[in-house]
């Protein structure tokens, strides 16, 4: 994504055009940074960072599993 | 059999080799297209004609498939006939939780789905993907609350897409 395409992007989620999609988003408490990082990246690399949040989630799922053991 | 997450690389891999055709749909259709929510399992929706399901069963069976949640020790056995009497299937296996979904009205047939897809580069490959707007139609046919908390978000993120290409063409 070039420089332009983020900054326009940033710009229509910190100000949403009312009435929009975007601005409903917000208001329902979407964090829309999160996807306008994801949008930057390609969509393998979205996918991997998607594994190592779950693989996260998963060790904390174990971790927590040992202790209540 | 314990899995702890499913390899998306290797899944689209082995139904990839397999000349399977599918079309990659649910969430994480929308995760690969820009969504920050998460989901574990990988959704397929598969062409249902005699030659895919033989493509379909034959990729997976080295797997392990077994019906996910069903009592431990159920006979299942994944091949063409199981496919050709089932429609929709949600499979734990070696490589992770995959759902094969064979008719979803929302979406309409198989062909209608492949035609309302995006073909994405994922992990050296193509791969057909349903669109946002397909997602956003099969979660609000779905109907259930994570379905509807999710639809904010992929509106936006359609809405968000859209505008940028539209940037881009101006640039």
């Amino acid at each position: 994504m070039t420089v332009e395409e983020q900054e326009f992007l940033y710009e229509l989620v910190q100000n949403p055009p009312p009435g929009s999609k975007i601005e409903a988003a917000k208001n329902y408490g979407v964090d829309l940074t999160l996807n306008l990082r994801r949008l930057a990246l390609t969509p393998t690399e979205r996918s991997l960072e998607m594994e190592r949040a779950l693989e996260l989630v998963y060790e904390m799922r174990r971790t927590w599993a040992q202790i209540n053991k | 059999m314990t899995v702890l997450a499913t390899n998306y690389q290797a899944a689209l891999k082995v139904l990839s080799d397999a000349e399977v055709h599918f079309v990659i749909i649910g969430m994480y259709a929308a995760a690969v297209q820009g969504s920050a929510q998460m989901t574990a399992d990988l959704d397929i929706y598969y062409e249902r004609t005699p030659q895919n399901l033989k493509r379909l069963a034959k990729a997976l069976a080295p797997y392990h498939p077994v019906l996910r949640g069903a009592p431990k020790g159920l006979p299942f056995v994944l091949d063409e006939t199981t496919l050709s009497r089932g429609m929709n299937f949600t499979l734990e296996t070696d490589l992770g939780d995959i759902d094969l979904i064979g008719d979803l009205s929302a979406l309409g047939q198989f062909h209608e789905v492949a035609a309302d897809s995006v073909c994405l580069p994922l992990f050296g490959g193509s791969y057909r993907v349903a669109s946002l707007d397909a997602v956003i139609r099969s979660k609000r046919a779905a109907g259930r609350p994570k379905d509807l908390n999710s639809l904010p978000e992929l509106e936006a993120l359609r809405d968000l897409n859209n505008l940028r290409a539209k940037v881009k063409k101006k640039l």
